[in-house]
């Protein structure tokens, strides 16, 4: 065992130049699964620290309405019951935020929250001006806001925002704030204001989207979950939401452990392109090491001994390899700017996270470093046993006895589940670990086979007249080249990059579509009842229209689905409801008529005569569910109580929402006299001042309505593709990386028979130049070949994601693709070239000499 | 002792079969020195390689100190070669990653010998090249790479010594060095020597000289006019 160590360290001092690059891959990715690791194992730890701050309390009383006499009394009754136990209430609603100046037409859409002076139990503000919080800041009509709002409204601490019918002085700005719920979708930032101020808005009226919530504080730990179940089942019949912090914290740990495994595999990815290296490498190495191996078993080492030390070997440069993957993961996260790090976890909500790296993802982070470069080394390695020590006596090639090499065969299948094993070990998911190595197995064969079927395609240019060309294509296909490799590597970084880039553009063509004349691009909601004649002037006048004719304010009601009745089917109670899938709030309307996006697929649909009978036309995917044309739903509609027949089912065309889509759509009649609020699909005015003018009318005269603009939507959404593309660029760039290290590798691996060809061209005449034009042109075919192979990957990849997943027409980028295929054709042959200047400086006798 | 009986060797050569040895019984005695000599393509590197168990005859059996080689599995002629057999080449076949002193610890390593770095310090005093331990082959003269090699033959003190062409490769001078030391492990260790050689005043030296020709011997003779105990040829 000493020997075979010693041995493989002898053999490393020369050895390891040759394969330095190849382990820098595996250097790439364990940094990355380090780095990924470590920061998201950082952010677990200080937000399950923090989940009941996040909370704010230990238990949540959640609804979407304002609380009843009954829970009120219910919840009353539990916390006498807790000695020593509080409350603090909240609400929370989106609405819009103007300048109390006339002038002014900023307008912006926020998260309004109003809190009691007790609020938060748990957990702390954090201000920009470095004062403590205190809920005297919002007296007297004091607001804090999030830092976005100052910029986008162009304010500053001082000056005033009118948010329905009240106006506020902004007090401070808010850097962190508890009991904000973490990774929900946030409208707009955050306004923060007293908890009576809310109601005096006038934002709270009927229709209102406000969410209220009960914090208590219980104290005795043992208390919570009793509490919470004794709350649950009081609040059964209410339309009510009761949970702990715990219940966050357990959100956090599964979410965070998701990400963590999933993000890890991006490393892993690049570590088994670095394998893939070390693969081929361990091939061409073999091949120059055939006279150490048979000396040593000339000198009695037997074959496994032999293999042991070459195992060893490898296994020492990825060990050396992945510590250095440590040491990159650790000044990665040290390049983090504190600044933004702290932003980060500021819009998180959350407090400091260390930059630390955390011992379980460096021993992870080694692990599949090792164990990758190992399991890739070992089947090239089994060819060390055909070398026989004859070969030091006479010349001879080393052969594999003829049949099937069983020993090799097994080798491939256990290196095979191994990197399953592996996969699903970092992927904590046997299934996951599956899909990703036949995942890749399957794109690494198709690249291959277009490498494969380019290089036949350039393979006549061999019997070019031009030296240089033919020389180029030659070396190509010589012996122990490392072209289907670098195809592989450098093609699948481009695969990434080509790929991704393409799919943005094929997104954002469907999106631009999307926004074609007649779409609708600017939506009002909660306009009450005696707005509506007031709000339907103004759009005439701003020249907003519905489908090109006037403004058309569609009538909504919030409903909630109590029981259903029918012939198979039968529903009753909230817990019912919410297992059979209808437990959510509906937004309902009611019309004569059909949209042109709607179809009948079953029952009748009603004439245009008013009935007083309720009726009700379902869509498609709750007749799915269970809903059949002739049952009875019922519903809770603002507390009053409605059975409704259901007549029909409508199939509805959601992709074409220019008149919306409704689950429930029920026959006029019914809510007529029923109050309800209007919302409004509209086409804005297109030149953009006076789309702020309208925005801005509207809010400062129904200061309730919400008015939300598609095109700032569009742009948000064109924002967020921004990010994703630049992250998967990363990982593009990542994988290029380990591509061209794998191109540097394999010019470095075949240096010693370039010199002698180079020495040999040189002695028959050759000039430098012809020389320097043969690189040239071999690296320029490869990159462009490796080029070709990304991109004609990723137009299958964009083909099969715009058509199957995403459902967006696919067209060719070409300029995408062009483009592509230029930069890693110039990459490629510059790397190749400048790697090759030392054979070409060297002096040609020098290099036969030593021959 | 070598002991080979009926030995030959056949191989394939663009379809046909070509013997490349014929039958050959030879005894070699402990402590003899052979010179094999013949021209090129004569079928001596090809004993040489079947006495050292790199390669398996067509027919016949080889016994080393009694132990039938043709019978091990490529491993057990491993071990057997690491105790048994020393081996020079004509190409040194040093391995180039390694120093002088390194060349000469592996087969004292593979061994399991007790103090592997004292023996190796012994072995390159012996063949006079204390002072380039360190040197790695390519900073070595042709002369000092084949006694380094002579040293690795000599590391564990195998009985049997083996060399192919070890002066082929050197200029005179050096290549008279190289003889000097290897008679002289001949006769101070008592080490069994076959020497594969064109050099026919090498071949003036050894105990018993064994020429061959188109794979068949084509004489024995004992130069110095010594008596031939114990060898037997015949074709």
């Amino acid at each position: 065992m000493q020997f075979i160590l010693r041995m493989a360290l002898r053999e490393l001092r020369s050895s390891w130049r040759r394969l330095a690059f190849f382990f820098l891959c595996v250097a790439i990715g364990v940094g990355s699964i380090v780095a990924l690791r470590s920061l998201i194992q950082n952010v677990r730890v200080a937000l399950t620290a923090e989940a009941r701050s996040l909370t704010a309390g230990d238990v949540y009383v959640r609804a979407d309405r304002p609380w009843t006499e009954a829970a009120e009394a219910a919840v009353r009754r539990r916390l006498a019951a807790q000695p020593g136990a509080e409350r603090t209430d909240t609400v929370d609603t989106v609405t819009m935020v103007r300048l109390p100046d006339e002038a002014s037409v900023r307008t912006k859409v926020v998260e309004l929250r109003g809190v009691q002076d007790t609020f938060p139990f748990y957990g702390a503000f954090e201000l920009r001006s470095g004062r403590s919080y205190d809920p005297a800041l919002l007296d007297d009509r004091g607001a804090l806001v999030a830092p976005d709002l100052l910029a986008q409204l162009d304010l500053r601490v001082g000056d005033r925002i009118a948010v329905g019918g009240e106006e506020f002085t902004i007090r401070d700005v808010i850097v962190s704030e508890p009991g904000r719920q973490l990774g929900a979708f946030a409208f707009g930032p955050r306004v923060l204001v007293a908890y009576d101020a809310v109601a005096a808005t006038g934002l709270l009226g009927l229709g209102s989207r406000a969410e209220h919530q009960m914090l208590l504080r219980v104290g005795d730990e043992s208390a919570i979950d009793p509490l919470v179940a004794a709350l649950r089942a009081d609040l059964e019949e209410e339309f009510a939401r009761v949970g702990s912090y715990r219940r966050t914290e357990n959100r956090i740990e599964r979410n965070l452990g998701r990400a963590e495994n999933y993000l890890s595999l991006i490393g892993f990815v690049v570590v088994i392109l670095g394998g893939i290296g070390v693969w081929s490498v361990t091939r061409v190495f073999v091949q120059q090491r055939l006279r150490s191996v048979a000396v040593l078993k000339c000198l009695g080492a037997t074959t496994p001994r032999v293999l042991a030390i070459y195992v060893a070997q490898v296994a020492l440069l990825g060990l050396g390899g992945a510590t250095l993957g440590v040491v990159f993961a650790q000044a990665a996260l040290s390049a983090v700017p504190a600044s933004l790090a702290e932003q980060a976890a500021a819009a998180a909500g959350i407090g400091a996270v260390s930059t630390d790296l955390t011992p379980s993802a460096v021993l992870q982070g080694i692990g599949v470093g090792v164990l990758v470069s190992v399991l890739f080394a070992l089947v090239p390695l089994l060819d060390v046993r055909h070398v026989k020590p004859l070969l030091l006596l006479r010349q001879g090639q080393v052969e594999p006895p003829p049949g099937v090499d069983w020993l090799r065969v097994g080798a491939t299948a256990a290196v095979g589940a191994g990197l399953v094993v592996v996969a699903a070990w970092q992927a904590a998911s046997l299934e996951v670990g599956l899909y990703v190595v036949v995942g890749f197995v399957g794109v690494a064969f198709a690249l291959h086979a277009i490498g494969r079927v380019l290089v036949t395609a350039v393979r006549p240019l061999a019997t070019s007249r031009l030296f240089a060309l033919r020389h180029a294509v030659l070396n190509l296909t010589r012996p122990g080249n490392q072209t289907r490799v670098v195809l592989l590597a450098v093609g699948l970084g481009s695969f990434f990059i080509i790929g991704v880039r393409a799919i943005q553009t094929n997104l954002l063509a469907g999106f631009a579509l999307e926004l074609r004349e007649d779409m609708p691009d600017m939506f009002l909601i909660d306009i009450q009842q005696d707005q509506a004649d007031g709000v339907r002037g103004m759009l005439d006048e701003a020249g907003a229209g519905s489908r090109g004719g006037a403004a058309q304010l569609i009538p909504v009601l919030r409903a909630r689905v109590t029981g259903v009745q029918g012939e198979q089917t039968s529903i009753e109670g909230r817990r019912e409801v919410r297992r059979a899938g209808f437990g959510r709030e509906y937004t309902v309307t009611y019309r004569a008529r059909l949209e042109d996006n709607e179809r009948v697929v079953a029952g009748r649909f009603w004439d245009a005569e008013p009935s007083a009978v309720p009726e009700v036309s379902i869509e498609e995917s709750l007749h799915e569910r269970g809903i059949d044309v002739g049952d009875r739903v019922r519903f809770d509609v603002l507390g009053r109580e409605i059975e409704a027949r259901v007549t029909s089912v409508r199939d509805v065309e959601w992709d074409d929402s220019r008149s919306g889509g409704f689950m429930f759509l029920f026959r006029p009649g019914t809510f007529d006299d029923a109050p309800h609020t209007f919302i409004a699909f509209l086409q804005g005015p297109r030149e953009e001042a006076a789309r702020a003018r309208l925005q801005r009318d509207i809010v400062a005269q129904y200061a309730n309505v919400s008015v939300i603009d598609g095109l700032s939507v569009i742009a948000t959404v064109r924002r967020v593709l921004g990010y994703v593309t630049r992250a998967i660029t990363v990982v593009g760039g990542i994988a290029l990386l380990a591509g061209v290290l794998i191109l540097v590798g394999s010019v470095a691996m075949t240096k010693f028979q370039r010199m002698y060809e180079a020495a040999v061209f040189k002695t028959l005449g050759a000039s430098s130049r012809a020389l320097i034009a043969m690189y040239v042109l071999e690296y320029g075919v490869l990159g462009t070949l490796a080029g070709l192979v990304g991109a004609i990957g990723a137009m299958g990849l964009t083909w099969a994601m715009s058509s199957r997943l995403l459902d967006v027409p696919w067209r060719v980028a070409p300029l995408v693709a062009v483009v592509g295929v230029a930069a890693t054709a110039l990459l490629v042959g510059a790397v190749g070239v400048v790697s090759s200047t030392d054979v070409l400086r060297r002096k040609p006798l020098a290099t036969l000499r030593a021959e | 002792m070598i002991e080979l009986r009926g030995v030959s060797k056949t191989v394939e050569s663009g379809g046909q079969p070509l013997t490349i040895l014929h039958p050959l019984d030879l005894v070699v005695p402990a402590g003899q020195l052979l010179a094999v000599v013949g021209p090129s393509g004569s079928g001596k590197s090809t004993l040489l390689g079947l006495v050292a168990g790199l390669d398996e005859p067509s027919t016949g059996t080889i016994l080393i100190d009694g132990v039938d080689i043709t019978a091990l599995t490529e491993d057990r002629l491993a071990e057997l070669r690491g105790a048994k057999i020393g081996f020079v080449f004509q190409f040194f076949h040093l391995m180039p990653s390694l120093s002088a002193f390194e060349n000469v610890l592996v087969p004292l390593e593979i061994a399991g010998a007790p103090d592997p770095a004292r023996e190796a310090r012994n072995l390159l005093e012996e063949v006079g090249l204390t002072g380039r331990a360190h040197h790695y082959p390519s900073q070595l003269s042709g002369g000092e790479q084949q006694r380094v090699a002579i040293a690795r033959a000599l590391a564990n003190a195998p009985p049997i010594l083996l060399a192919d062409e070890p002066t082929g490769n050197l200029d005179t001078r050096t290549g008279g060095q190289v003889v000097e030391l290897l008679i002289e492990v001949n006769r101070r260790r008592r080490t069994t020597v076959v020497l594969v050689t064109h050099d026919l005043e090498l071949a003036q030296r050894a105990d018993v000289t064994l020429s061959m020709r188109d794979g068949r011997t084509e004489r024995i003779e004992s130069p110095a006019s010594r008596a031939l105990p114990g060898v037997v040829a015949g074709s």
